[in-house]
């Protein structure tokens, strides 16, 4: 979560390297969106499955006036609302900001009441405090399957509230200096995590006994980047086969926890005391590699601007993982149920319009590192310009969205990597206390997890 | 609503004191008095206020907290904690009032002012500070000593990283108390002390420590309130790591209501706390003597 703050933030500087240069075919009218700039408006219908047609009025074309909330990246919201606007002069969608801290106990108490927005940003994290509120997307069942990848898992009694435009996983970013000094070249890099703990070692300096470059840094977020996905690459997935009973005691998990103890004390490359974060210590020059989720492509570009770093995807076990990484969806809008008809009207159109935009698509995937769940977009040129995304692509439909965690599942693995590497408790130990800890939180929990659904399940 | 009690009041003071009255009752009620009565309902019930659940579960959460190992652990923590930081804060803050209060020290404006702007400065802050001051590669704090210490991740310095910080930040509120009620001293006990040839030390001991009985209390009690409702240093600083090696009771709440929106076992957490509050408050005033 803090991550997300970080990386909102991030947002908007990355957006200004993007532009919004209209979207659909045929001839466009200009259209004054803002002050500053014109939109091409379109006005031959354009998408893929999921078609948006700009002939079509909306709110019989009288005048009509929507919120949209979100918690962050106000300029990246702003484009799709004034590509929208342009289309749809008699319709005005504001635009509020909520802080991430703030937005996820305001937004569930507006959205309870009649004067919530009628269109909010989602994040799947908080899918249970919002879903009540939501109402299904007016968009066939079978055309969100044909357009996007990951539909199935957002399917409830046959409705789709929100989909994913975009998935985000974990893949290595290293130093190239550092791998240079070491050198490693780009053959070098490691298909399998006995290959990159060698390369790890390499990476690793010390002064006398004191280290003072981490060849592999997994300081504070082992339990998002490593327990919480490799424990697919050894064919364990996170629940039971009722979807609800956690299995983060599996002897995959212990296998993984196991390694990540290893390479620190008995490889060495990095240390639980060096470097408070892993992705900080990178950034700041002192740790070599680090696994870090596609987020954070935008924060080394613009926080860490100095470092110069590649990227190459998660080495695995045995070169042929029963998957490779879990993924997490970014989520498309939502659609206010209490909102007015009217209002939900725009709501439902606006989402179309995102959804059948490619520009729009891409710039949000961009900005937020995904890999867009717009099938039409895989091989996108502009995508694969972005190294993080493009080593996702040969294998992206080999990662596992488990659906919508309650966060006990992270906070709990990263208590039991805290009292195994700070508190010396055993790795069986503090797994089995971290599955307890799940259980009792999650039993008043609606969660199910959609590991099932998952291409190449067994 | 309020009869004349007294001759000399007027009918305009009585007015006044009704309205005055009356608007404390309705704040009251309306945030505090009511706020409270429906988290104690909550408590009885699985309570998420953000997805509308509300389903009675009679003293289940209750029967939680208190089989709850985490729950123990970190009331021991908690009572760890408050116990030594009230300690320092008190022991501190009238060593350097009663300094301040010597003739010898000039500019004793300066001093209390100095003293007092850590009180004022937002906890978010100086956490966030003393968090990269204990930074074991860059913190200033091994740089100076010369120390190779995971202060904030090693369970043997954690919490006591932090008891230091909240000392810090918060002995010079019992600096400004003291300093209140040693200038509040009746000069003639002093004087008569001086005169009968007691020293610095018996004039303290015998004479200004007791005197200073009720302002002690004071801050004792306000800071037992204030450290069981601690949890803003661990947020910042720990997150009650390593593992839950510094979870304070308040942290668990913190945690249960808005990080799992469990609001009914949140609740009853509080209460349970609200009521060991009220003990330990009770507790010092029967060791000062001072029930009545």
């Amino acid at each position: 979560m803090m991550k997300k703050r970080i990386f909102v933030a991030m947002m908007a500087a990355a957006m200004a390297m993007t532009s919004l240069a209209g979207c659909g075919s045929g001839a466009g009218k200009s259209t004054g969106g803002n002050a500053e700039a014109k939109v091409e408006a379109p006005t031959e219908p354009f998408g893929d499955t999921i078609k948006y047609d700009p002939s079509v009025e909306i709110n019989d074309g009288k005048d009509i006036s929507v919120e949209l909330w979100e918690w962050g990246s106000d300029d990246l919201f702003q484009q799709v609302i004034d590509g929208y606007t342009a289309i749809h002069p008699n319709v005005s969608i504001k635009l509020v900001n909520n802080p991430w801290e703030d937005y996820w106990t305001k937004l569930p108490l507006a959205l309870d009441g009649d004067k919530g927005p009628a269109i909010f940003n989602v994040h799947n994290s908080y899918h249970e405090n919002l879903i009540n509120y939501m109402a299904p997307l007016d968009i066939p069942l079978e055309d969100l399957q044909a357009d996007f990848t990951g539909v199935d898992a957002h399917v409830i009694d046959g409705k789709v509230y929100y989909i994913d435009y975009g998935m985000m996983t974990g893949s290595v970013y290293y130093n190239k200096k550092m791998w240079e000094e070491a050198g490693l070249t780009e053959a070098d890099i490691p298909k399998t995590w006995d290959e990159m703990r060698e390369v790890a070692k390499k990476l690793t300096k010390r002064d006398g006994d004191k280290l003072i470059q981490a060849g592999l840094n997994f300081n504070d977020d082992f339990h998002q980047n490593y327990l919480l996905g490799l424990n697919y690459q050894l064919g364990e997935k996170l629940f039971q086969e009722d979807g609800r009973t956690p299995n983060v005691n599996s002897d995959a998990m212990k296998k993984v926890m196991q390694m990540l103890v290893d390479m620190y004390e008995v490889d060495g490359v990095g240390s639980k005391d060096f470097g408070e974060k892993g992705a900080d210590s990178f950034g700041q020059g002192q740790s070599a590699m680090v696994i870090q989720w596609g987020h954070y492509y935008n924060t080394l570009k613009t926080t860490w601007s100095d470092i110069d770093f590649g990227v190459f995807e998660i080495p695995t076990f045995d070169g042929n993982p029963y998957a490779y990484n879990r993924y997490n969806g970014e989520s498309t809008f939502g659609v206010n149920k209490n909102a007015p008809a009217d209002q939900q009207a725009v709501a439902q159109d606006f989402i179309k319009y995102f959804l059948a935009n490619d520009e729009a698509q891409i710039n949000f995937n961009l900005a937020m590192s995904t890999f867009p769940a717009k099938k039409s977009l895989a091989n996108n040129e502009k995508i694969l310009e972005n190294p993080s995304l493009k080593v996702l692509s040969e294998h992206i439909d080999h990662y596992i969205w488990p659906g919508p965690m309650p966060s006990t599942v992270e906070t709990s693995l990263k208590k039991a990597g805290q009292d195994i590497f700070f508190n010396g408790v055993d790795i069986d130990t503090a797994l089995n206390e971290a599955q307890e800890n799940i259980i009792k939180d999650m039993k008043n929990s609606s969660f199910v997890s959609v590991e099932n659904l998952y291409a190449f399940d067994k | 609503m309020f009869k004349k009690t007294h001759p000399l009041q007027s009918k305009s003071e009585i007015i006044l004191r009704n309205i005055v009255v009356t608007v404390m009752v309705i704040y009251f009620t309306i945030f505090l008095v009511v706020p409270i009565g429906i988290a104690f309902a909550g408590s009885f019930h699985e309570w998420n206020p953000l997805s509308g659940t509300y389903n009675f579960l009679g003293l289940a959460n209750y029967i939680e907290v208190f089989t709850s190992g985490l729950f123990g652990k970190s009331m021991l923590n908690t009572l760890i904690f408050s116990v030594v930081v009230i300690f320092f804060r008190v022991g501190l803050g009238l060593a350097i009032a009663y300094a301040i209060y010597s003739t010898l020290v000039k500019h004793k404006s300066f001093f209390r002012a100095v003293y007092y702007m850590p009180v004022v400065t937002p906890m978010v802050a100086v956490a966030f500070v003393w968090k990269f001051m204990y930074n074991p590669q860059i913190g200033t704090i091994n740089q100076i000593f010369g120390l190779d210490v995971n202060w904030l991740m090693d369970p043997k310095t954690a919490l006591l990283a932090v008891m230091i910080m909240t000392i810090w930040k918060d002995f010079g509120y019992a600096v400004v108390m003291y300093m209140a009620g040693l200038y509040s001293l009746p000069a003639d006990a002093l004087e008569a002390a001086k005169v009968d040839g007691a020293s610095a030390w018996q004039t303290f001991r015998y004479i200004t420590l007791p005197l200073l009985k009720p302002m002690t209390l004071f801050v004792v009690i306000t800071s037992i309130i204030s450290y069981i409702q601690a949890y803003v240093q661990i947020l910042i600083m720990t997150e009650g790591g390593p593992g839950t090696a510094t979870y304070l009771a308040s942290y668990i709440i913190y945690d249960e209501a808005f990080v799992k929106y469990n609001f009914g076992y949140a609740s009853a957490l509080s209460f349970v706390l609200f009521v060991i509050t009220a003990v330990f408050t009770w507790l010092s005033f029967r060791v000062s003597g001072t029930e009545e």
